[in-house]
């Protein structure tokens, strides 16, 4: 079984500080994380692999500076990884890397099972993965707990309706998983330096391919630009709510479902 | 003005026929909750409207399910120039594949500027799918939007690790362009409850769903969330109000689908555990929403919810440091509002 | 020159960081409190590697070199001292002996489980007669046939309480001295003769074993003699120059978490109207801290790299750990300070921290001995022959 994970790092928010007056983001530790859900995709990945033969191959979730996620994750289990490379990857947005991905994924002589977090910590996107599923023409199952695979099927637990339920597709099969769902193992400590070093039997693991000889320069155009940031008005502290505790009450219960709802 | 005259005026019901348009026009797939058009999905038609109106376009509405073509209605009323409803057995609760299929169908036909879903499971699910089928840019969890009328650009404006700011984002050439949009965040339109009109019934032979449930997950247990990680707590303090109080708080941690805690005080009643203590000799935490519950606030305890997003405060002092901290303070003793705040939050 | 790390180094530390962040701080008071050493943390961060951090890869190691070790100590002290004096005896002296001097059996046989964390490390030099006069110790070994055998005892011994394998100091030949009449013997402490007396109750680093060890008649037998018999003292020189240099590191995790939390208190507590970070006296304190803070990271970085390219650096070694405990002491001294009652209350972590720093002053060679080892080897250069 193949089983493709794709990564994407962020910027660990506990080193930025958001200040709206100032209209900028100061980074007082750049310091990047692997996504937290993309985390639980990989170690849901290496968990099928524990029990059954299965080749799991790390792939970017976006056009990336550096390779250091992809490493990480051979240093964590993980097979092959291969870093798409290439000046016309660079603006690529989830539109032009599910052309590069898909590509990618037909060149590795394709997927049994594709899996991706749910949503990316920074922008919340979700659609990279579903994209991925019509590239494709496979089944998905978003928002999942945990995946497994038996009998040349794809399991995974989800929540539905308030309930955990179990369901099941075939291959080839999108699941995404919740942030939070797995906890990602730690890295070898001889995988983790060999990766780095290219040597031992990770020595090649790593492949950088230019995303040029998978998909024409046209289908890596973005869909989707940024026009900018907006910063909300500053937090205003210290409101009070006034009049009868039932109205106060009624007038905490707005809020709370205002805050509830995002 | 003569008011009588107005009602007459009103009273001619406004029969909405929609032109054979070729093309275009903005459009928005529908919620279907409990048999109701979610809120989320009028909020959407509201949006549509502004757009459309900017736009010179009409704004569609898209109902799918079975048995449920009556809900149309509540879709014209709250805006929409058109109603296309799939109605059938196949298509009563939503399901990917057979969702998918009519809409890849209609939207291949009417090649919509652009299409607004719901950022619920639904809209989630189907927006990427459509996006990718028909080579359209699609934006997610859009808080707010702007035109830029030039090049007829819907411009979103997308929460940043959970809101600390946005980034504006924009889909300049590729049409459709594909929105879903976070329910509570657009106002709700006004609902003309004189508009109608007369949806058109889709030809539907609905596809299979791919994934097959097969049970209840039983024996899953979700992973247990540390208390610093909580998105939701609900802390006691010393004057919660004794154990009365303190039950309260249990049981508003439990409607909010929150964790319980509380400050030292809550701890020496015996309440909580060391570990559910909010303090910087403590937990520090750090959740979306964080209710204090007779906590008093001191310098340790208002630090250690420095990072939470909303803080909720009720404490019958006026002058306990708490409410300096607090997004929204309750000056009252928690047993007299607590009762109230279940109340209305259970509506 | 070229002061950056390399990328196996950062991918190094950020996993090191997690493992710590995860593992080690939740635990880092309750240890302390209750006076136990975490040998279930100790174990995972054997199966995950890092015990091995700088050995060789054929000895169960993961070749990061010294660079590695200095990474790990920093990463590790900076939430919990108990748990990086542990990893520091273990690795740091107690395996870093048998690495030095070992023969490629004995490194087979013992350094591979002791990367692992299959088994546990301690280094048996300091007597109750011989702490920083080193060469002063009494424990004998006699010459059996193919064995040796071992009485006296050992004190203050770092893992002495759980090690499997203790690196032993003893004289062989008293007419001697330092210089030829001593070996180092690997013992196992399951061998009969071996005897754990009793566990020290100490001021700071309490999750830690702090042990004083009894040898009577201990027979060793002789393939067990770490490097050439008369040669010991060698063998501990070259151990505790490491030591020192990876103490210095473990500094810079002390005094980067007072740092830290120092920063963040300034940030948050407000008096007389102002956060404190508004105040200059807090400013200076905290400017100071960083200061010294960032000399010491560059001092011990520089050293490990000159450990790592194989050039001398004992004395600048000797100024890590003298430096570095001096800096961390600082440093706390100062954030616990900024934190007022707070810093004081034992329900944070500083109190602890104040605690743990101390003994960074004292042990594997106090802060008079490191001065005495740096003028001498000042004056040596002049000619000038210093007798501590």
């Amino acid at each position: 079984m193949r089983i493709i994970v794709i990564l994407g790092r962020v910027l660990d928010p506990s080193g930025i500080v958001v200040k709206g007056s100032a209209g900028r983001i100061f980074v007082n530790r750049e310091e990047y994380l692997i996504q937290p859900a993309d985390a639980c995709a990989l170690e849901a990945a290496l968990r099928i692999k524990d029990g059954m033969a299965a080749e799991v191959v790390a792939l970017p979730r976006s056009p990336l500076p550096d390779d250091d996620i992809l490493r990480q994750a051979i240093a964590r289990g993980a097979d092959r990884a291969i870093y798409l490379t290439g000046p016309a990857l660079k603006a690529a947005d989830e539109a032009a890397m599910t052309g590069v991905l898909t590509a990618a994924i037909e060149r590795l002589g394709g997927a049994d099972l594709v899996l991706i977090g749910s949503t990316t910590l920074d922008t919340g996107q979700g659609q990279l993965g579903l994209r991925l599923a019509e590239a494709l023409g496979g089944a998905q199952i978003t928002g999942a707990w945990q995946v497994s695979s038996a009998d040349g099927q794809v399991q995974a637990v989800l929540q539905r309706n308030g309930r955990y339920v179990a369901v099941e597709a075939d291959p080839p099969v999108v699941v995404t998983l919740l942030p939070g769902a797995l906890k990602l193992r730690y890295p070898d400590g001889v995988r983790l330096i060999n990766v780095y070093r290219g040597v031992g039997e990770v020595g090649d693991a790593l492949e950088a391919w230019d995303a040029a000889d998978l998909v024409d320069e046209a289908a890596l155009t973005p869909l989707v630009e940024s026009r900018g940031k907006e910063f909300a008005p500053e937090r205003e502290r210290g409101v009070r709510a006034s009049g009868t505790p039932a109205e106060m009450a009624q007038a905490a219960a707005d809020a709370l479902r205002q805050r509830m709802r995002r | 003005m003569d008011a009588s005259y107005l009602d007459l005026l009103m009273a001619q019901q406004e029969e909405i026929t929609e032109e054979a348009a070729g093309g275009g026009g903005v459009w928005v797939v529908a919620d279907v909750v409990n048999g109701s058009i979610a809120p989320v999905t009028l909020e959407g038609i509201g949006a549509a409207r502004t757009l459309a109106d900017s736009l010179g376009a009409y704004v569609y509405g898209v109902l799918l399910g079975a048995g449920g073509a009556d809900l149309a209605q509540t879709l014209y009323q709250a805006g929409a120039d058109g109603v296309r409803v799939a109605d059938d057995a196949g298509l009563s609760e939503f399901a990917l594949e057979p969702y998918l299929h009519v809409l890849a169908d209609l939207f291949e036909a009417e090649q919509p500027e652009v299409v607004i879903l719901a950022a619920t499971q639904q809209g989630q699910e189907l927006a990427p799918r459509l996006a990718q089928r028909m080579g359209g840019g699609l934006i997610e969890h859009v808080t707010a939007v702007t035109l830029d009328e030039a090049t007829r650009t819907v411009q979103g404006a997308v929460p940043i690790y959970g809101g600390q700011y946005f980034e504006i984002l924009a889909c300049p050439e590729a049409r459709p362009q594909f929105l879903t949009i976070e329910p509570g965040t657009f106002p709700a339109p006004f609902v003309d409850s004189y508009r109608k009109g007369e949806p058109t019934l889709l030809d539907v032979e609905p596809a299979t769903p791919a994934v097959r449930v097969i049970g209840p997950a039983e024996d899953f247990e979700p992973p247990p969330v540390p208390l610093k990680q909580a998105p939701v707590i609900v802390a006691a303090g010393r004057q919660v109000g004794g154990e009365a109080g303190f039950a309260l708080v249990q049981q508003l941690a439990t409607a909010l689908g929150g964790r319980v805690a509380g400050d030292r005080g809550a701890r020496d009643a015996g309440w909580i555990e060391a570990g559910q203590v909010v303090d910087v000799r403590g937990v520090e935490v750090a959740p979306e929403v964080y209710v204090a519950a007779g906590i008093r606030g001191d310098t340790f305890h208002n630090a250690a919810i420095e990072e939470a997003g909303f803080i909720l405060a009720i404490h019958p002092d006026p002058h306990a440091p708490i409410f300096e901290s607090a997004d929204l303070g309750l000056e009252a003793e928690p047993q007299d509002v607590l009762p109230a705040l279940l109340e209305a939050l259970g509506d | 020159m070229d002061f950056t790390f390399s990328p196996e180094h950062i991918a190094l530390r950020r996993m090191i960081r997690e493992f710590a962040e995860n593992e080690v701080a939740p635990i880092a008071a309750e240890i302390d409190r209750d006076h136990q050493v975490p040998m279930e943390t100790m174990r995972k961060l054997g199966q995950v590697g890092l015990l091995g951090v700088c050995f060789p890869q054929e000895y169960g190691g993961m070749g990061a070199g010294e660079m590695g070790y200095c990474i790990l100590m920093e990463e590790i002290n900076r939430v919990c001292t108990s748990t990086g004096t542990n990893v520091g005896a273990h690795i740091g002296i107690g395996a870093m002996a048998i690495y030095l001097d070992g023969n490629d059996e004995q490194k087979r046989r013992y350094l591979i489980p002791l990367a692992r964390g299959e088994q546990f490390a301690a280094f048996g030099l300091t007597e109750s007669g011989a702490g920083s006069d080193a060469a002063a110790i009494r424990t004998r070994a006699v010459r059996e046939g193919d064995s040796w055998i071992l009485d006296g005892g050992k004190v203050f011994i770092t893992n002495g309480g759980y090690a499997d394998v203790v690196t032993v100091m003893a004289v062989t030949d008293p007419a001697l001295g330092a210089r030829g009449g001593i070996t180092a013997f690997i013992v196992e402490t399951d061998w009969e003769g071996f005897k754990v007396a009793r566990e020290e109750d100490k001021m700071g680093i309490r999750g830690t074993s702090t042990a004083e060890l009894v040898f009577e008649e201990l027979r060793v037998p002789h393939e067990n003699v770490l490097g050439k018999v008369g040669e010991g003292f060698v063998t501990f020189m070259k151990s505790l120059d490491m030591g020192r240099l990876t103490l210095g590191a473990a500094c810079i995790g002390g005094a980067e978490m007072a740092l830290e939390s120092a920063v963040r208190w300034a940030k948050t507590r407000r008096q007389f109207g102002a956060e404190l970070a508004s105040k200059q006296a807090i400013q200076w304190k905290i400017a100071d801290i960083a200061t010294e803070l960032e000399a010491l990271r560059s001092l011990v970085y520089r050293v490990a790299w000159l450990v790592d390219t194989g050039q001398p650096f004992g004395q600048l070694a000797a100024m890590c750990k003298l430096y570095g405990s001096e800096v961390a002491s600082r440093a706390i001294d100062i954030a616990l300070q900024i934190h007022g009652g707070l810093g004081f209350s034992r329900d944070f972590p500083l109190e602890r921290g104040f605690r743990d720093a101390r003994i960074g002053e004292i042990y594997e060679g106090t802060s008079e001995v490191q001065r005495i080892v740096i003028a001498s080897n000042i004056f040596r250069e002049h000619g000038v022959r210093i007798r501590p």
